[in-house]
This record gives C-alpha cells, structure tokens and sequence, in this order.
C-alpha cells in the first residue's frame, strides 16, 4: 500500500459510513447534490484542469443529459436504468457536434463560444415547449428500479446516496484512468504548450476534442443522476451560473487534480447552505469568499494542503 | 374556615388556575414553515407572501392560538429563501421536514420551484399550501397534502376570453411573454372561449421579459388592423407594450394580464397613455373591490411592514387561517393526512381576504385547487377601477381540472 492510497482508502470508508453518521437527513440530501456535483466537476477538470480549455457549457450538457432520460423514459418507455446509461452518450452527441468548431479558437473566444452553446440549449429548453414542457418543466420522473418496497427502493435516499456515490466512485476512477494514461499525458502538454505539442506532430485538435466530449458526457449523467433523484426537472437549472459553478468547484477544489473536484463539489453545494444565517447578504458573503479563495488559492483547497503537508515533512 | 382564610384560599386557587390556565395557552408551539423567494427578481411576489404568513400567524397567535382538544398551539414562523430556484426550494424544503422538524409549509410564489417541491411532497409526512404560483400542473397530480390558494392561469384566461368575445371584438391580436408558461396558458385559454363567442386570434407575438422595446411587433400588429390588443406579461415590459402602442398611433382598445400596480405602470407610462387600458384578472387584493376582511388586511398590513401589500399577498395569509381551521377540524396538528383531508372539507374561511368561490362549498376541490372570482379592472384618470366580475365557473373548470394529469 503506498503512501498515498492510505487516504483515498480513509476517505473512501468515510464516504460509506457517512449516511450513519449523519443524524439529520437534509444532509444526506446534500450529499447527494455534492456526489451529483462531484461527477459533474469531474468533467469540468478534463477539459478545463488538464486541458486548459474553460468550457461554460456543462451546465448546458447536464441539461441536456437530464432531459434525454427524463424524454426516453416518458416517450419510448424505456427503464431509468437504461436512459442513465444513454444519456451521456446522447449528450456526447451534442458535444460532438459543438466541440468540433468551438476547439478551433482558443483562450477566452473558447470560453465565449461556449457560454453561447450554453445560452443556446437554455433557450431551446425554455422554448421547445412541445418537448421540453417549456419553464413548467417535468415533474414525475421515475427513480432506477422498480418502485417502493422493492428489494432496492431507490426512493430511500440512503440507497440513492450509494448508488450515486458508486457512480461517482466509478467515474473518478475513469478520470484517474484517462489522465494517467497517454492522452492524458497529452491533455496536460497541450495545457503547458499546445504548439509545441503541434509542431512533433500530435493532432491537437483530435485529444481537445476528444476531452471535450468525455467531460460532456460526465454532466450529461450528472444530469441524468440528478433528474432521477430530484423527479423534477426545468431549465433554471442549466443555465449559465450553474455553469460558472463547474468552474468554481474546479478552482476551489484544485484545478488539473483528481481530489480538488471531490472537494469543489462538496465545497459548491454546502457552502450556500451554510451562509443561510446571512440571509439576502448571504449570495455577497458567498460571492467575497471565492474572490479572496480564488486570490489566495489560485492552487485550490488542494494546492494548499499540500504546501502544508510538504512543510510538515521538510520540519 | 374564617372569611379571611377563604378569600386567601380563593385569592390562591384562582391565581394557581390563572397560571395553569396561561401554562395551558403556551405549552404547545407548532413550527410552520414558509419557502418563498425572498430575494432575486420573484422577492416582488415571494417577500410579501412570508410577510404575510407571519402576520397571519401573529394574528392567530393573539386570537387564542389553535386549539386542538386540550391543547392549545402557538404558531411559530420559520422562513427559508428558494429565490424562486427549483434547487434552492427543494433544499428549503427538505431542510424544513428534515432538520426542523416541520410539517406545514406554506409560501411557494413561483411555478418552478414549486413544481419541483411538489414533485416529491407526497412521500413526505407534511403538508404544502401554495399561494402565487399559477402554473396548471400543480394542482393536476392529485396530490393529496397540497392544496393551492390561487386559481390557474388558464381559469382566468377562459373568463378574460368570454369577456373580450362579449364586448363585440372579431379579431384580437396577443402580445406577451409566451414562453412563460402560465401567460401562455392563460392566452390558449382565452383564445378558446373568444373563438367560442365568434372571435379570432390573428396574432401571437412575443417579447422576453427584460425586452423594453416592443415596437417591431407592434408595427406589425398594426397593419393587420386588429379590433384590440391582449397584452400578457410582467408589469414592466407590458407598460413598455401600452406605452408604445400608443405612440405608434394605434387606436384601438387594450387589455391586458400583469396585476401590476398603479405605482408600477407610471413608472413606465403616463397616465394618458394607459387611459382605458383593461387588466382581466383574479380580483386578489383591490380596495375597490375587497370587502371589510382585505381592507382591514391592507391597513394592518401596511402599518406593520411600511408599504402596501402586493395584491397577490394575501393568497399566503388565507393559508395560514385556512391550515388553522384545518387542524382545529382534524383535532390533530401532528397526523398530517388527517390535516390535508381536513383541508379538502373545508368552508372557506371567515378571515380570508381573497374572494375564494366554493366548489361544492368547499373552499379546495378534489384536486386541492381554490378559486377566486375574476374582475375586469380599468384604468381611469390615474387609477384601476374594478368595473365588473368576469364570467367564470368554477365547478365547469374543478371538473376539467380533474381530467387532466
């Protein structure tokens, strides 16, 4: 055992006996959020972390990922634990088809483009009301399984909790696998300098691409999760400032790290929650602590507490 | 025993009843909740909703309280914001039942968050009272422990397209916020009844609702020459609608669905420009048109909080009296099923402020749904006068409420 699965593995047992030491089930809900957030953030990290792209879309993409399940489950009949499978690969789609010309800017017109795509998908969701039931959104959305009283009710949150924090678990594990392997080896050069890895002759544009629609489909099944858990779904939700959310849960965790999305996620969904006391001054308090985390951070929650374990050992 | 030591022994026992009796009116306090939008752009509908459960609750308070059996509840008011957000209100929700221990939530302004409440409050040991939120599906699902206050837009709009189609008009042109869904409801209604009375919608044109310019579509409605103009929106871009109407030279009469205040629309338009502008809509809290109950409620209400009440306020006040009432029926505040069943019998209550019309005199229906009477509002010389009650039939629209899903 190296040094440092000793934590993963704390951190993994603690994650599993979390719901029995939560005494109160609201925050259990927000666990769930947070795990929801955490396969969310995830992708964010591929493309913004170690590609160095800053995508304003995955919001958009959840979006995108949460109306497909709830549309192929009402339409075509199909079981939620089949359209939470499809749904990212539908959403892949779409960012197939949006990554292709917005990779051939770069910088902030990437970032603007796709703060468009954004936009875009909003307003066709707010609009193609046919589909999409417009603002009123869609309600009713079945849970994975077969109901109340069955073996495995995914109803009780608790159940739910582990379900999403497998999948979590799963898709953490996948962004481990990607990143340390030769593509994300060179995610990480085209971050550090995308010319130089063009000039020995590595197609760029094919790994930014590629980047792109992996981290859509890890929101597309964030917003499938989180469409099945909340049975509700409306645009409000996939809009831009959830999207600008992503990014911060990626800064405050610790960009280009596979921990500092964990953390952003938890950071993001609790955060809010905890600055209720402020009541309406409490969106400033939240919006003052990112400045001054994002000032004195700029390496993440991450970032710092490794400085401070590098200087405990050098003590 | 001398006449001293009986008045000392009378004097004693009757101050031990007098303090059991006040340990009695105090010794049971019942946590409701309110999830409304406090802050952001709905805090216009959602602040003065909370307000108004609070001061509802004071009042109840003073009144002696609820009093189940022996017992005797105070009310105790927790309020969270939802911003009128889908999350943020399943989070207040859920902190309310979960770490509050609540079991009566009232509040709920806006159609999104609530439909994202209401989609997983039957599960939950509660009971939900939706005031201000208008879109149609909430009250479709047959919820058990949800009823609403405010009737659906498309009740209204049915009654404002039998009204329009009675003043003779052929050939009405719409402009509004469609792709809000409960103004597009409210216009697919209207546009049925008018077609029912001989009538003919030419157009449906739309503007967002931060748009401040409408006269691209007003230039274009102008030269189909309608009869009359059916404007549907927030108050501040339908003054916008009004205003520009006017200095495109169109001479022809308008209504309109906003419930915006005489304050609201002058900040926009002059009173010229709004001249015989008709606003169809549920009565809610006119002074022209309320009886002693809402002028009482505007008075305390303003003298508590410094400004007038919202017309749409006091849907959350009728809540709280209703949920009293309710309780008070049940002879339980802890078995909510018993409370929500209760909910259902009800008559309407003698404190409510809102001209609720019973259906089968019950102030919800099966489906949970209230209703209120229409009006037909007009501006004159500066103000909204309430010149008449629509056409509406609340029985005909609770049956074809319990048709759909």
């Amino acid at each position: 055992m190296t040094r440092k699965t000793i934590p993963l593995l704390a951190a993994l047992a603690l994650f599993l006996i979390l719901p029995q030491l939560i005494a109160v089930k609201y925050y259990l809900h927000l666990s769930i959020l947070a795990l929801i957030w955490v396969i969310m953030a995830q992708g964010q990290n591929l493309i913004q972390g170690y590609t160095g792209y800053v995508s304003i879309v995955q919001a958009g993409f959840m979006g995108i990922g949460a109306y497909s399940t709830a549309l192929m489950g009402s339409h075509f009949g199909l079981p939620s634990s089949v359209t939470i499978i499809l749904a990212p690969l539908v959403t892949a789609c779409f960012a197939l088809l949006a990554g292709y010309p917005s990779l051939r800017v770069k910088g902030h017109y990437f970032a603007i483009v796709t703060l468009a795509f954004n936009m875009v998908i909003f307003i066709i969701l707010l609009n193609f009301t046919d589909l999409t039931n417009g603002e009123a959104g869609i309600s009713g959305i079945a849970k994975p399984g077969y109901g109340r009283g069955a073996l495995i009710d995914f109803n009780d949150r608790q159940v739910y909790y582990y379900f999403v924090l497998a999948v979590a678990v799963l898709m953490t594990a996948l962004a481990a696998v990607i990143v340390r392997s030769r593509i994300g080896q060179i995610l990480i050069a085209i971050r550090q300098n995308e010319d130089l890895v063009a000039s020995v002759g590595v197609a760029a544009w094919k790994y930014k691409l590629f980047a792109f629609v992996v981290s859509a489909m890890f929101a597309g099944l964030a917003g499938a999760l989180y469409a099945h858990y909340q049975s509700f779904i409306n645009p409000e939700i996939f809009g831009v400032a959830q999207s600008l959310d992503a990014i911060l849960a990626v800064i405050i965790g610790g960009s280009g790290t596979l921990t500092g999305p964990v953390i952003g996620a938890f950071f993001v969904v609790f955060l809010p929650e905890y600055l209720r006391f402020a009541d309406s001054f409490r969106l400033i308090l939240y919006g003052l602590i990112l400045v001054l985390a994002t000032i004195f951070m700029p390496r993440g929650i991450v970032g710092v507490a490794r400085d401070l374990a590098g200087r405990i050992r050098g003590q | 025993m001398t006449g001293k030591i009986f008045l000392k022994g009378s004097v004693a026992g009757l101050a031990a009843l007098m303090m059991s009796g006040a340990a009695m009116a105090a010794d049971e306090v019942l946590t409701i909740g309110v999830a409304d939008a406090l802050t952001g752009g709905a805090a216009v509908y959602g602040l003065p909703q909370a307000n108004a459960v609070q001061m509802a609750a004071d009042e109840i308070n003073q009144a002696g309280g609820i009093k189940v059996g022996d017992d005797t509840y105070s009310l105790d008011v927790v309020v969270y914001d939802d911003k009128a957000n889908p999350t943020e209100a399943t989070n207040a929700v859920r902190k309310l039942i979960d770490r509050d221990g609540v079991k009566y939530i009232l509040g709920f302004c806006c159609s999104g968050a609530t439909g994202a409440v209401a989609s997983f409050i039957e599960y939950e040991d509660a009971v939900m009272l939706v005031g201000n939120a208008a879109e149609r599906s909430i009250t479709t699902r047959e919820i058990g422990n949800l009823v609403r206050t405010r009737p659906p837009a498309d009740y209204t709009g049915a009654a404002a397209g039998a009204f329009v189609a009675q003043q003779g008009h052929k050939r009405v042109a719409v402009l509004g916020a469609l792709e809000i869904s409960f103004y597009a409801s409210y216009v697919e209604a209207f546009e049925r009844e008018f077609t029912k009375g001989g009538g003919e919608v030419i157009a449906h044109e739309v503007f967002a609702s931060k748009d401040r310019d409408m006269s691209p579509q007003l230039t274009k409605i102008r030269e189909m020459e309608p009869d009359a103009l059916l404007v549907v929106g927030y108050v501040e871009p339908a003054a916008f609608a009004y205003r520009q109407s006017v200095e495109l030279g169109m001479d022809i009469p308008r209504y309109g669905f906003t419930s915006g205040s005489e304050e609201q629309f002058l900040r926009v338009a002059s009173s010229e420009q709004m001249e015989g502008v008709w606003d169809l809509r549920p009565t809610e809290l006119t002074l022209q048109s309320t009886g002693e109950t809402g002028l009482a409620y505007h008075k305390n209400y303003s003298e508590r909080f410094g400004i007038a009440p919202s017309p749409s306020s006091p849907y959350a006040y009728d809540q709280a009296w209703a949920l009293k009432h309710a309780i008070e029926a049940a002879g339980t505040a802890d078995d909510t099923e018993a409370v929500a069943a209760a909910l259902r019998d009800l008559e309407i209550p003698s404190e409510a402020v809102m001209q609720y019309l019973p259906v089968n005199g019950k102030m919800f229906d099966e489906n949970g749904q209230a209703y209120t009477a229409n009006g037909a509002f007009q501006w004159q010389d500066g103000h909204w006068v309430y010149v008449q009650e629509l056409p509406s039939d609340p029985e005909a629209y609770s049956a074809f409420l319990s048709t759909l899903d």
